[in-house]
């Protein structure tokens, strides 16, 4: 409509689109009052004059007007035209089998559907659906059957038809969403799926990450290595080099209680890996065995590896049956095992490098193994096929991303890379900030829909970037030395966990804790 | 295997087996004077009812290429009670060939009330299910010779149909459904294609039928 007054600072939108919209959205929602009011108040119809015709025209079965109205509306594509013609055909065509005029179905089927550019096959199942259709048909005419299809009819029309003939469902709920997404997009600390505020334009504040110390946690007597969350969030397991590993609580408003201390390694424990069904807990010696742990009693039960195999790193994959572990000595290669301490599969030989760290992703598609400082290897457990991602700087560690997509990697450079695990990226997404050029560092991925990295440092302080930008968004003080490992817990997007050399480990929490509810997040 | 084809040379071949396949070909096919003729002049012998039963089994062939086949199915009940019933694919084939044939008389709406009382039955099989489409395809044309089902309104394909109608009537009869110098080919044109795909180092192309009968 030209001339049609304009709204909005931009003058972009169209007064007379903008309030169709609205009638629409008033009859979705059930205000079908105050939808006709507007109508009438307007002067504009949410149906448009060709939709209304064709309504009419298809409810009294005039079938060959509505054959006209979908002629003679422009701004169709032949395809578009050819298949609403189809479906009114179509239905003429069922309509006079129900009336047991065959020869009238037959000749509509000829004549008007066979000359009809659609697809060959819809013709041909039309052909077929005339036999079923009779043999259903016990030959009473059904008015209130023949309505409901005229209706069905006019559904489906109206789902092909374009706009300004129709508008596509919801439509104002669709833009406000949209707008609502960006801002969303746009916001650096967004990390709770509730519904957005309309009232003001979203953006999220500092309180809604983790910032501010909850709590300190002392029971270790030496260097803090490892803090891993379990997958339910229930429980935090940390390790040391005192030997020992420790399974903590997780308590209702977020703080920790001590529940077992492990002990039996003569060496510090440098690793930790949780069973995904969170029953049992892998701890790897520095330079010495694997154990693994019943989370519940915090008893042993069974001891990997021996003084000819050094396990460097180990993983579990989803049946909580098997887990994989990799050697720092070149050659020995990659264990699988079961529970019981039974080979089930060995990647060794003359060409196995060491290996630095390894992983599983979640859904247990791909083991992603670090060799010799460098070299990141993707292999898919089911192909056997491998991938190789090459980076410049040496690696200390590995994390993978809850949905299985991504993982990261912290380098002696003081970068940490992310990649995909699915291989289309040519280059790694960025993130800096961080101090890092002697010790092994870990970093971690976190928050809602994991759109948040943490990372330890070796100026004693815990990195928090937005995935979205290489620079971090928060710095969290604290410790007072190197920060070695970090863990996000996966159900409480506020909670975060830091382990560091000073002995201590801390609980990070936000300056304005939500009320606690226990998120699904990746 | 290097075995030189050039030893077939030094096979024996008796009269009596060349006489048999040559007349199993003709038997199968049903030409009757030609099988009198043969018979007299090679002096092989036949059994009694040969020449009966291949008269029979003509008309049935007949029909069905013609596309008669409600007179080929009451021909075949006749000789072979029970044979079109318990063999569904050729009693659908069978019945299809008489859907076309009104299909092409113009009579869509017999075709069709015929295709509701005797097809529709086999429509609850799954393999059917397709060929049932296929076949009632062609009754959105106007000109089903001009449609892309035409190769079902074919000679090649009622001569098919006659086929596989022919090898079942024999099959009945305890004769075999085959004749001889089929399966003499088909056994020749296989070995001759292994043998080939053996030397096919040796630059040999690979062995054609028609080729060596010209040659």
């Amino acid at each position: 409509m030209e001339g049609s007054p304009r709204l909005g600072s931009k003058g972009l939108i169209r007064k007379h689109e903008f309030v169709r919209i609205i009638i629409q959205c008033l009859l979705s929602i059930g205000y079908e009052k105050s939808a006709s009011c507007l109508e009438l108040e307007s002067g504009i119809s949410c149906k448009s004059d060709d939709f209304q015709m064709l309504e009419s025209q298809i409810s009294s079965g005039n079938w060959d007007g509505c054959v006209d109205t979908l002629n003679t509306i422009s701004d169709l594509t032949d395809d578009t035209r050819a298949a609403a013609l189809f479906l009114v055909f179509k239905q003429c065509l069922l309509e006079s089998l129900k009336c047991g005029d065959d020869k009238l179905a037959l000749a509509i089927l000829q004549k008007e559907v066979s000359t009809l550019h659609v697809d060959r096959g819809k013709v041909h199942k039309l052909a077929r659906s005339i036999l079923s259709s009779k043999e259903m048909e016990q030959s009473k005419i059904d008015d209130i059957a023949v309505c409901e299809l005229r209706k069905k009819l006019l559904q489906e029309l109206e789902k092909l038809l374009p706009p300004p003939i129709t508008l596509p469902e919801n439509r104002l709920e669709h833009l406000v969403e949209t707008a609502v997404l960006s801002q969303i997009d746009s916001c650096m600390y967004h990390n709770l799926s509730d519904a957005v505020s309309l009232y003001a334009d979203h953006f999220c504040g500092r309180d809604q990450i983790p910032t501010e110390t909850v709590q300190i946690l002392t029971e270790h007597k030496n260097e803090v290595w490892f803090v891993q969350f379990s997958n339910n969030g229930e429980y935090l397991a940390s390790s040391s080099s005192d030997c020992t590993a420790i399974i903590w609580k997780v308590l209702e408003d977020s703080r920790v209680a001590l529940q077992h201390t492990l002990r039996s390694h003569q060496k510090p424990v440098s690793f930790l890996a949780w069973s995904p069904d969170d029953s049992k807990l892998l701890t790897c010696g520095n330079v010495e065995v694997v154990k693994l742990w019943d989370v519940e009693t915090g008893t042993c039960k069974h001891t990997f590896g021996d003084l000819g195999f050094i396990v460097s790193s180990c993983a579990w994959f989803p049946d909580s049956k098997r887990l994989v572990c990799g050697s720092s000595d070149p050659e020995k290669g990659i264990y699988m095992w079961d529970c019981d301490g039974n080979e089930l599969k060995a990647w060794r030989g003359m060409r196995m490098p060491k290996i630095l760290d390894l992983a599983v992703t979640p859904d247990g598609e791909n083991l992603i193994s670090i060799f010799s400082d460098k070299e990141i290897r993707i292999l898919n457990v089911g192909t056997n096929a491998e991938r190789v991602v090459s980076e410049d700087d040496s690696i200390t560690s590995l994390s993978i991303s809850g949905d299985s997509k991504f993982f990261i990697v912290n380098l002696n450079s003081q970068e940490i890379h992310m990649w995909d695990v699915a291989g289309e990226w040519e280059k790694p997404l960025k993130f800096t900030g961080h101090k890092q050029s002697k010790y092994v560092i870990r970093s971690c991925f976190g928050g809602l829909n994991s759109t948040f990295i943490a990372s330890g440092s070796e100026n004693s302080q815990v990195y928090i970037w937005n995935r979205r930008n290489s620079k971090p968004i928060e710095v969290l003080r604290g410790h007072s030395m190197t920060v070695k490992c970090v863990s996000w817990n996966h159900k409480r997007p506020q909670m975060l966990a830091s382990a560091s050399d000073d002995h201590t480990i801390r609980i990070w929490g936000s300056s304005r804790p939500n009320k606690i509810q226990p998120q699904e997040l990746s | 295997m290097d075995v030189d084809p050039r030893h077939f040379n030094q096979v024996a071949i008796n009269d009596n087996d060349i006489h048999n396949i040559v007349l199993s070909y003709l038997v199968h096919n049903c030409y009757k004077e030609t099988v009198e003729s043969f018979v007299a002049s090679t002096g092989t012998k036949q059994p009694a009812d040969c020449i009966e039963d291949m008269e029979k089994r003509k008309r049935i062939f007949q029909c069905a290429v013609e596309g008669n086949a409600q007179k080929a199915i009451e021909l075949t009940e006749e000789l072979a009670p029970d044979l079109v019933e318990k063999n569904k694919d050729l009693h659908f084939d069978l019945l299809s060939l008489h859907f076309v044939e009104l299909v092409c008389a113009k009579k869509c709406t017999e075709a069709l009330e015929f295709a509701q009382n005797k097809l529709t039955p086999f429509g609850k099989v799954e393999k059917y299910v397709t060929k049932l489409e296929d076949f009632m395809a062609l009754l959105a044309y106007k000109e089903p010779e001009k449609s892309p089902m035409f190769h079902l309104l074919s000679f090649e394909y009622r001569q098919q149909v006659a086929d596989s109608l022919n090898r079942a009537v024999l099959e009945h009869s305890n004769l075999p459904n085959y004749s001889a110098m089929e399966r003499l080919i088909q056994q020749t044109t296989v070995v001759r294609q292994c043998m080939s795909e053996d030397n096919a180092k040796n630059g040999n192309p690979p062995f054609s039928l028609n080729d060596f009968l010209r040659s």
